[in-house]
């Protein structure tokens, strides 16, 4: 149901207002391509986490919060009120900063979103929790411990079993917001790798302010400043040569 | 699609009928709130007049006569446990808070203080007559004040070691740097700076004692007269309500439902200003 | 931490005189507490050596014999009420006050959580003598002449559960005092219910909404789960504090001494036979029985509020990464 062209999501002069008015998100517009790793960097409080919140709503959780513009993923603008966020929610996954397994075992936490969404075949649920978790390159370390708690991994495995749990679901999208900066450096790298590796079957967006982690693995770049989209182009060409000035100034280090 | 979405209506029916259900049980505990308040005021406010703060008892099924002798009593037992326990309460809380921080010791006399608060008061009685009352073969106003006294402490060690505690580290070390001796740092500056919690947690535990019916009962026991002398046994609000509830007769009972009234009145209003002191003080904890 | 304790040990040798004399004065007064816990336990184990030498330390536990007149006395029928009073107030107060916790973190609008939270502990704030005379003369009656009989033509045929609910409906009886008791207790559960669902970090509720749950999805699945030391906790304190009630209880239980299985007869805990017979304790063996009561009560709430705090203290210990 598509416009025929390779755009999985357009924003379209977004903004964003947090109760009490502040102002967060100025005019932003921008399109993802499907299939691609599309990066937000920015210094601190650019709004470019506020901007991946919006892709799944989760700004709705908390009151007071409002949206002005569009997105549009799918065909359908997904700010408008006829929206069903549990439906978005399951096209759009998330992951955290900080590894967020739930006080469930290892096949538990893949299986939820599975469980919730009705599949209750042993059979079926654990061909699909299998698959996501080799997905989310995990199975030989866990593959023997299925029941255990999900706590009694590692930081870096955890985080991978959080990826696991987003892919069993089968979204379309996956937004990270800094998934490694609470991980050591070898975990960080296999994070890397995996992700590189998901954008055959996903489209991608992560916000990160590690500068070099945005020029490994992404395809596109978009910098923020002040809640404002700087500038966004293929990843090579911001990182060699950019065509604003802030954003020279903030790649080279000059700031933030 | 329309077998995922009849799915979808019923997790979310689910949720709602869950989240509704909760919300019942919300009012429920607001609705037994309502009912005893209101019926402690409608008892209550039919039986007080006057002569209830200004005469003593009468003999039973003679008209008239109030329980003054029970207030004035209540006000002696509940301020001399407030005179002893306050003190106590304090230092003690101070103790953990400061000299003891950060040691096994410290956390050992919190935890001690956390399940002494919550300890069967009546069990307290039980111990104060054995060591006051007993030896000396009656019941006295002391005895009743020692007892109450027993109750508050825990509390207020409790809520002082909480507040002070909340002083920041910051704060000590200027004090020290100006050359201040750490009592006086601590009596000075860190008390200064706890004063409002801490008189709150103090205002709070006097809303506990003053209610408590139960270490009373064989400590300060009761007098149908009025009497002033703490050596004896003391009248007091909430043994009476005790004694009258149970009792026979008329009279007996309308004044017992006063005296409820006069009692909640007054504890829920302490407990409602120190609540208030805290939550304006400190934000909503 | 240590660098304030040798600061503490540091100021202490170098201090004035009355830095040692305020210091002290600290010390023993938090001492106090340790002293006072230590002779309550002491003269209770003193004041009940009569009882026990008699009737021995646990047997007494078990005879339902209570006969002032021929000095035979047994813990049985006080320990069985004091049981099922507070597990049946229990069996009452833990699904509501977890589902107020439930509302007032997850639902009530910022405005009211405060307001609502604040009411419902002021339940706790009502001095029980009050409880009582609610009880007594409002509870007890409405007990007596609707509910009861009701609860009665609906139960009373079914083999197993109507002998819970035989006898003469009067209001006065266990069932009023467990319902006294739960209304007492709710507060307790939802407070520290609440404490425990509000530490479960907001991200890993928006993970659970992440992943496309509902909100009553993500309470059930993993803020209880969560928090189900801290809940547990509350519940075991509860427990605790139902355990020592006296007023609340002591005038809707009536006094009888013999055990009965029907909910709706009169009973006793070890509170109310304190209260009621303490002062007519005529004997010293009748007064060291009581004693004894006293004894076996201490214990067991002791017992029961240092596990309630094992678990409330302890619910982060699992999680922290």
């Amino acid at each position: 149901m598509n416009n025929g062209n390779d755009i999985e999501i357009e924003v379209k002069n977004l903004n964003f207002f947090y109760s009490g008015g502040v102002h967060a998100l100025k005019g932003i517009s921008l399109a993802v391509r499907k299939n691609t790793i599309n990066a937000f960097i920015g210094p601190s409080g650019c709004g470019k986490t506020t901007l991946l919140r919006c892709f799944n709503r989760m700004h709705d959780l908390y009151p007071g919060n409002r949206y002005e513009g569009e997105i549009v993923f799918q065909g359908r603008n997904i700010l408008g009120a006829d929206i069903d966020l549990i439906d978005l929610r399951s096209r759009v996954g998330m992951v955290f900063q900080k590894p967020t397994p739930f006080p469930m075992s290892i096949f538990d936490n893949v299986a939820y979103g599975l469980k919730l969404r009705g599949i209750k075949k042993r059979a079926e649920l654990s061909e699909r929790v299998e698959r996501a978790i080799r997905h989310s390159a995990l199975w030989d370390e866990v593959k023997d411990k299925l029941n255990e708690s999900a706590y009694r991994l590692s930081g870096g495995q955890q985080q991978r079993l959080v990826i696991a749990r987003a892919l069993a679901v089968e979204p379309e999208v996956l937004l990270f917001d800094e998934p490694t900066s609470a991980l050591d450096p070898i975990s960080t790298a296999k994070i890397e790798e995996l992700v590189v590796d998901l954008k055959k079957e996903v489209t991608i967006i992560i916000v990160t302010h590690n500068m070099q982690q945005a020029a490994r693995v992404s395809d596109t770049s978009g910098f923020f400043m002040l809640g404002e989209l700087i500038e966004i182009d293929g990843t090579d060409r911001i990182f060699t040569t950019p065509s604003n000035k802030l954003t020279e100034d903030y790649i080279t280090g000059r700031f933030g | 699609m329309s077998k995922a979405m009849t799915r979808m209506q019923s997790r979310k029916l689910q949720s709602a009928i869950a989240l509704f259900l909760s919300g019942m049980a919300a009012l429920f505990g607001l609705f037994w709130l309502g009912f005893i308040l209101w019926d402690v005021l409608r008892h209550g406010t039919a039986a007080v007049n006057w002569a209830l703060f200004t005469e003593d008892p009468v003999p039973p099924g003679t008209e008239g006569g109030g329980l003054r002798n029970a207030f004035i009593g209540q006000l002696m037992i509940t301020g001399t446990a407030t005179l002893i326990g306050v003190p106590m309460g304090v230092l003690g809380g101070t103790f953990l808070a400061e000299y003891a921080r950060g040691r096994a010791i410290s956390r050992f006399i919190s935890i001690l203080a956390d399940i002494m608060v919550s300890v069967p008061s009546i069990v307290i009685g039980t111990f104060v007559y054995a060591v006051m009352v007993k030896p000396v073969k009656h019941f006295s106003g002391w005895a009743g004040a020692v007892a109450l006294a027993m109750i508050m402490i825990p509390v207020v060690l409790r809520t002082t070691e909480d507040m002070l505690s909340l002083v920041p580290w910051r704060l000590r070390e200027a004090a020290f740097a100006l050359g201040a001796p750490y009592y006086k740092v601590i009596v000075q500056v860190v008390y200064r700076q706890a004063s409002v919690g801490v008189f709150t947690g103090i205002l709070l535990s006097i809303a506990r004692v003053a209610g408590e019916t139960a270490p009373l009962l064989f400590t300060s026991f009761n007098n149908a007269f009025f009497a002033t002398d703490m050596n004896k046994p003391i009248a007091s609000l909430t043994v009476t309500v005790f004694q009258y509830a149970m009792g026979p007769f008329e009279e007996w009972r309308a004044q017992a439902w006063a005296a409820s009234l006069v009692i909640t009145i007054f504890i829920l209003a302490i407990t409602i200003i120190g609540r208030g002191i805290i939550r304006w003080k400190y934000g909503n904890k | 931490m240590p660098t304030i304790r040798k600061r503490i040990s540091a100021l202490l040798k170098g201090g004035s005189p009355i830095d040692l004399i305020f210091a002290s004065m600290t010390a023993v007064a938090a001492f106090t507490v340790c002293l006072i816990m230590l002779g309550v336990f002491v003269s209770l184990v003193r004041e009940s050596s009569l009882s026990i030498s008699k009737f021995g330390a646990f047997s007494f536990m078990f005879s339902q014999e209570w006969d002032p007149v021929k000095e035979m006395f047994g813990a049985a029928a006080s320990i069985f009420g004091t049981a099922v009073t507070t597990v049946l107030a229990l069996f009452f107060a833990v699904p509501i006050g977890i589902g107020i916790a439930v509302f007032v973190t997850e639902i009530a609008p910022d405005s009211l959580k405060g307001t609502i939270g604040a009411a419902i502990e002021l339940l706790a704030a009502i001095p029980s003598i009050v409880y009582g005379m609610w009880g007594l003369f409002t509870l007890a009656p409405l007990m007596g002449r609707t509910v009861e009989p009701f609860i009665q033509r609906i139960f009373g045929g079914i083999p197993v559960l109507g002998h819970l609910v035989s006898g003469s409906a009067t209001g006065i009886d266990m069932f009023t005092s467990s319902v006294v008791l739960s209304i007492m207790v709710v507060p307790f559960i939802a407070s520290v219910s609440r404490d425990s669902f509000n530490q479960t970090p907001s991200i890993l509720k928006e993970s659970a909404y992440g992943v496309g749950a509902t909100k009553w999805e993500v309470i059930r699945d993993v803020v209880v789960p969560y928090s189900k030391r801290g809940v547990f906790g509350g519940a075991v304190l509860s427990l605790g504090r139902a355990l020592g009630e006296t007023m609340a209880v002591a005038f809707v239980l009536g006094n009888s001494k013999r055990i009965s299985l029907s909910l709706f007869d009169a009973a006793s805990t070890i509170t109310v036979t304190l209260a009621n017979e303490f002062t007519e304790a005529d004997t010293d063996m009748y007064l060291s029985a009581l004693y004894h009561l006293a004894l076996i009560l201490f214990t067991l709430s002791f017992i029961t509020l240092a596990v309630a705090k094992f678990f409330i203290s302890r619910k982060t210990g699992e999680h922290d990464r």
